[in-house]
């Protein structure tokens, strides 16, 4: 098995591990822990494949600059909202806040 | 690899994958905080290993100073610890459901990567700071300067967002 190969799959793992936490999460803040698991492991994933092939390694190390540059501005809109969200409704939980449904 | 390459190899993963578990099982929101700082320090260890340590610092200036002190305001502000909202387990539908969303593309994307590995080298390229930073200034400098203004914007919309006028209450 490859270097990069064994790169790919902790990425995948922590795809994985944020996929599997945003379903079971109640609160809106433990989906936005769970999203920066998955961006994380898409950072990894980039910079693995531009270190390890014949890609340019360059591009890869900015693109990943840029998702944690992004990553940032997510996690304050995130936060602004979680915070109107829960002086509105009193709760920041996933389950209280569905009145669209109701 | 190095011999002392796998070993590092093998912690990190410990880490990482240690960390993701209780990130995304523990019960208390500071608890699952605490594992994904831990999942970060993993990842930064594994930028070390890439050989781009400017990868790894810039991965503890942002996500471990910068993003996880903003999650931890949102644990604050929420006050997510009083009601115990992660307390009670997420009903079996959920859970099977979610293990279905999950296995689905795990088993799709390891299956390609297992099975179609892509010629890699053994030993990771090496970019200079300078270099990368000659790139900022030329090529990327578009996205670069876009970057900042999404920054500059996303930080005056959350302060709008928050905004409360005195005397309203």
């Amino acid at each position: 098995m490859s270097a990069l190969t064994l790169y790919q799959l902790v990425a995948l793992i922590l795809l994985c591990a944020g996929l599997f936490g945003l379903t079971q999460r109640r609160s809106l803040v433990g989906m936005l822990i769970c999203v920066e698991l998955m961006l994380n492991g898409a950072g990894l994933s980039m910079v693995a494949a531009a270190q390890l092939t014949d890609f340019s390694a360059t591009l890869g190390q900015l693109g990943t600059l840029f998702v944690m540059g992004l990553a940032a501005a997510e996690a304050t809109i995130v936060l602004a909202i979680v915070v109107v969200v829960a002086r509105r409704f009193k709760s920041a939980r996933s389950s209280d806040i569905t009145t669209l449904k109701e | 690899m190095e011999i002392m390459a796998k070993v590092a190899f093998c912690v990190y993963t410990l880490v990482i994958l240690g960390g993701s578990i209780f990130a995304v099982t523990s019960s208390s929101l500071v608890r699952a905080l605490v594992g994904l700082i831990t999942t970060l320090i993993g990842v930064a260890g594994m930028y070390m290993l890439l050989a781009t340590p400017f990868m790894a610092f810039m991965q503890l200036l942002i996500y471990v100073g910068a993003v996880s002190v903003l999650i931890f305001f949102a644990v604050m502000l929420t006050r997510a610890e009083q009601g115990g909202d992660e307390g009670e387990k997420a009903p079996m539908k959920t859970y099977v459901l979610g293990l279905a969303a999950t296995i689905a593309p795990a088993a799709v994307l390891g299956w390609l990567v297992l099975t179609r590995p892509v010629a890699s080298i053994a030993t990771p390229v090496e970019v200079s700071i300078k270099q990368l930073g000659g790139e900022l200034m030329g090529s990327y400098f578009l996205p670069f300067e876009l970057i900042s203004v999404i920054l500059m914007v996303a930080m005056s919309g959350a302060v709008l967002l928050t905004w409360e006028k005195r005397g309203k209450k």
